[in-house]
């Protein structure tokens, strides 16, 4: 049970990671790139379009993310710390503050995508849209070397 | 149908005071419960294993108070975010600044909880 729901949690932030950077570049990119270059294309997509999947996704991830938290905390942890990965621990202390505060601000970042008025609160998104791509690429790295504890680095 | 004014002003009051609240409630240990995945229950209220037994079998029964953080910072953010939407519409600009400005600064607050992991 627990590695099927790791594996579903895996596999939606693999789509959540490349909404959100697909977005994220969408917004921040400067406009001038060439249309016809990688970059140009990979900026060119209707950045908007993107807000409801990706709250879609991080609320999924965040859910699944929540639920392999009990069985890591019984069956991974206490491994862990016998084995003295204490650095891993606070890197994942910081992945489970960062993603709480990232839905946080979800409703926020839906509200500023939500409407066809792009001028308004385009700081304001483009703020958030980097927030929260950060939050999930840090997740994404964080959870990976999690999983990957007992070959990494040893 | 609520007017999109109130529905910015609860939702960027929102981000900000769950930020803030979530650090508060990381800092002062303010979970609104505690889970014991191993015994799969759930007490209201914030509770220690070695409360109850002695710290040396504190590993058969790890508390969590992560989903108590979340739920307490949730609810507070809630009853902000509601006074929030109640509010004029002058003060737009400042729950702007804040959703803006909080969370990054909650996160660095955060990464100043964990640095005990990194000095072990």
């Amino acid at each position: 049970m627990a590695t099927t729901l790791l594996i579903l949690h895996g596999l939606v932030a693999v789509a959540l990671i490349g909404a959100i950077t697909h977005q994220a570049l969408a917004t921040c990119a400067p406009p001038n790139a060439k249309p016809n270059s990688f970059f140009g294309r990979f900026r060119a997509i209707p950045a908007a379009g993107f807000a409801n999947a990706i709250v879609l996704l991080y609320l999924t991830s965040w859910l699944l993310g929540a639920v392999v938290y009990l069985y890591f905390k019984v069956d991974i942890q206490p491994t862990l710390e016998r084995d003295r990965h204490w650095h891993a621990m606070g890197f994942l202390d910081l992945k489970e503050d960062f993603v709480v505060i990232g839905l946080g601000v979800l409703p926020a970042y839906w509200f500023c995508w939500r409407g066809t008025d792009n001028s308004q609160h385009h700081h304001l998104r483009a703020a958030l849209t980097i927030l929260l791509a950060f939050i999930v690429w840090w997740s994404f790295i964080v959870g990976h070397v999690m999983n990957d504890i007992r070959g990494f680095g040893s | 149908m609520i007017p999109a004014s109130a529905v910015r002003r609860f939702t960027f009051a929102f981000g900000a005071a769950f930020a803030l609240f979530y650090v508060v409630a990381r800092l002062r240990g303010l979970a609104l419960f505690t889970v014991y995945p191993a015994q799969s229950i759930v007490l209201l209220g914030m509770h220690r294993s070695r409360d109850f037994a002695d710290p040396v079998l504190d590993f058969l029964a790890p508390e969590m108070y992560w989903y108590g953080w979340t739920a307490s910072a949730a609810v507070c953010a809630l009853v902000i975010g509601l006074i929030a939407g109640l509010l004029p519409d002058r003060l737009n600009w400042f729950w702007a600044w804040c959703v803006w400005i909080i969370p990054p600064m909650a996160m660095a607050a955060c990464i100043y909880l964990t640095i005990p992991w990194f000095r072990l």
